[in-house]
């Protein structure tokens, strides 16, 4: 008997349930992409009046944005490089990509139960309503802004073999991007870093999503911002899959 | 294709492996048939995981001709990775699943459906029966060599490469490997091992290639090895006990220096 190349959505869907349990038990990670952006929303109630739902909802969001890409993605892939989980898989008659498809449908669930949970806490909590269409378009540029930090997920893991230095150097990029972002858009750190700061991956998915929450708001400044995004989601994600490999050594 | 029994389930031909500027894999040549274990001897960085590496299309070779089954690792690859079953030498699989999901997972890619009883029988035959919600890190390495060649044998392969099954086995689980490696044979499969244990390729082996230094540098039968090379200096100059035993001819071609 001779073994055939088995149907693909049998073997997509067994790699995504697989995908799907491991991102489940890996609760510590979930919890991390959800809980700075709940205590951002909890802890800054007295703030919202003075700076707004829009940017209220948006900074938390971004930080989860942040941590699902950085966080959850680079580091769960290079550790399973490490382990050589992806070389086992590459062994099987499935088409490569399909291993990454996979991963990445994942954060997407991820970055939709984010912007969800981003929603009801914000409502319930801090009485920020956005018009439907406000939540709609919210929901479509978290998805792009998402795209930009898996990218640099993938970015990272490209450029940095080792996983112990993937881990180090994504809590860098995350806490950096955290202090940058949230402390330089109050002009901290003075104008020229604070324009940089706005026109940097954090500031322009910053900008998209706050002014999707009120999309009267939208204007060339944000059209520019919104393609800023894609270019350098864009730019990511080919230099990351470019020089990716699948083994650490 | 259809499988004609005298054709070769494994064909290498001229294929090199490097590495940047370094050459792992020279010029290497060897058929594997059916109903045959073919092994691969030689020290370590001889270039045996190398080998393997290209034929499974994990690296991409400087050149040569790989062909599994009829089919060419390159330019149809998923026709000749359906017909393989693969143990990497360091494989893990992901912590966070149980050995229940690990094997669905891998069942699922192959297409075959697993029901619950199914998956348990399959366990009971390698003695696992409780191992279904256990972890892979969680089992010795005698249980997880045996979930691994569960797992490499799921779609029921006509090729199997491991590499070094039985390394850190105790005794009893290398021979319980043994056994079920030979049970594949008796389907008239062909399997491809590596090892550097002699005994191993003598007891197990139908034809072995000696490999050093990224060349294949003998390939017979154990004995047609031993006999071919009894009478060769260094190999007489290593030997022990007055009888010269495959190690000897083995060292003798090989050298005497212990490699990292
Ligand atoms: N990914 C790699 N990058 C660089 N050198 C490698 C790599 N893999 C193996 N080598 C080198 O190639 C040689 C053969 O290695 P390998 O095929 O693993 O040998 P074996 O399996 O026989 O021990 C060794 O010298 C090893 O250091
Ligand atoms: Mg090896």
């Amino acid at each position: 008997m001779e073994p055939k190349i088995p149907k693909f959505s049998d073997a997509f869907l067994s790699l995504l349930r697989a995908d799907f349990t491991t991102q489940w038990r890996n609760r510590r990670s979930v919890i991390m992409s959800l809980l700075l952006p709940v205590i951002i929303l909890v802890s800054w109630k007295g703030l919202i009046d003075k700076l707004g739902g829009a940017f209220a909802l948006s900074i938390s969001m971004n930080i989860g944005l942040t941590a699902i890409g950085i966080m959850g993605y680079a580091i769960s892939v290079s550790r399973d490089r490490d382990k050589g989980v992806f070389q086992r898989l590459r062994v099987t008659p499935i088409p490569t990509y399909f291993i990454m498809l996979s991963r990445l449908i994942v954060q997407l669930a991820m970055i939709a139960l984010l912007t969800l949970f981003v929603f009801i806490v914000g409502y319930n909590y801090d009485k920020i309503t956005l018009s439907p269409f406000g939540y709609t378009l919210t929901f479509i540029t978290a998805f792009i802004g998402g795209g930009l930090y898996l990218g640099l997920g993938q970015l990272i893991v490209g450029l940095v073999k080792n996983s112990d230095t993937v881990n180090s150097t994504s809590r860098l990029v995350y806490i950096g991007f955290i202090i940058l972002g949230v402390f330089g858009e109050f002009g901290l750190f003075g104008n020229a870093l604070k324009s940089a700061i706005h026109w940097s991956p954090f500031g322009t998915v910053k900008t998209i999503l706050s002014t999707s929450m009120e999309p009267a708001s939208w204007n060339s400044q944000t059209t520019v911002a919104l393609l800023a995004t894609i270019i350098y989601a864009i730019v990511f994600s080919f230099l990351g899959i470019r020089w990716f490999k699948w083994e650490s050594r | 294709m259809i499988n004609n029994d005298h054709a070769p389930i494994l064909e290498v031909a001229g294929l090199s492996v490097s590495y940047g500027s370094f050459q792992a894999v020279k010029e290497v040549s060897f058929t594997v048939k059916p109903a045959e274990i073919f092994g691969f001897l030689g020290p370590n960085g001889a270039g045996k995981t190398s080998t393997l590496s290209a034929i499974e299309g994990l690296l991409s070779p400087v050149s040569g001709k790989i062909s599994i089954a009829g089919y060419d690792i390159h330019k149809q690859p998923l026709h000749a990775k359906a017909n393989m079953g693969v143990q990497l030498q360091s494989t893990s699989f992901q912590p966070e699943l149980t050995i229940r999901e690990i094997i669905k997972l891998y069942s699922g890619i192959y297409g075959i459906s697993l029901p619950d009883e199914k998956l348990q029988s399959i366990l009971n035959d390698v003695k696992l029966e409780g191992a279904a919600t256990k972890r892979f890190g969680q089992l010795s390495g005698g249980q997880q060599q045996r979930i691994s060649l569960v797992i490499a044998t799921i779609h029921d392969p006509t090729l199997v490469l491991l590499d070094e099954p039985t390394a850190g086995l105790d005794p009893q689980s290398r021979r319980q490997l043994w056994e079920r490696i030979e049970a594949i044979r008796e389907k008239g499969h062909a399997v491809l091992l590596t090892t550097h244990s002699m005994e191993e390729a003598e007891a197990v082996c139908d034809r072995i290639a000696i490999m050093d230094h990224g060349k294949v540098i003998a390939i017979d039968t154990p004995e047609a090895l031993i006999e071919l090379h009894k009478n060769d200096p260094n190999v007489i100059s290593v030997s022990r006990k007055g009888k010269i035993t495959l190690e000897d001819v083995f060292i003798g071609l090989t050298g005497r220096t212990v490699r990292s």
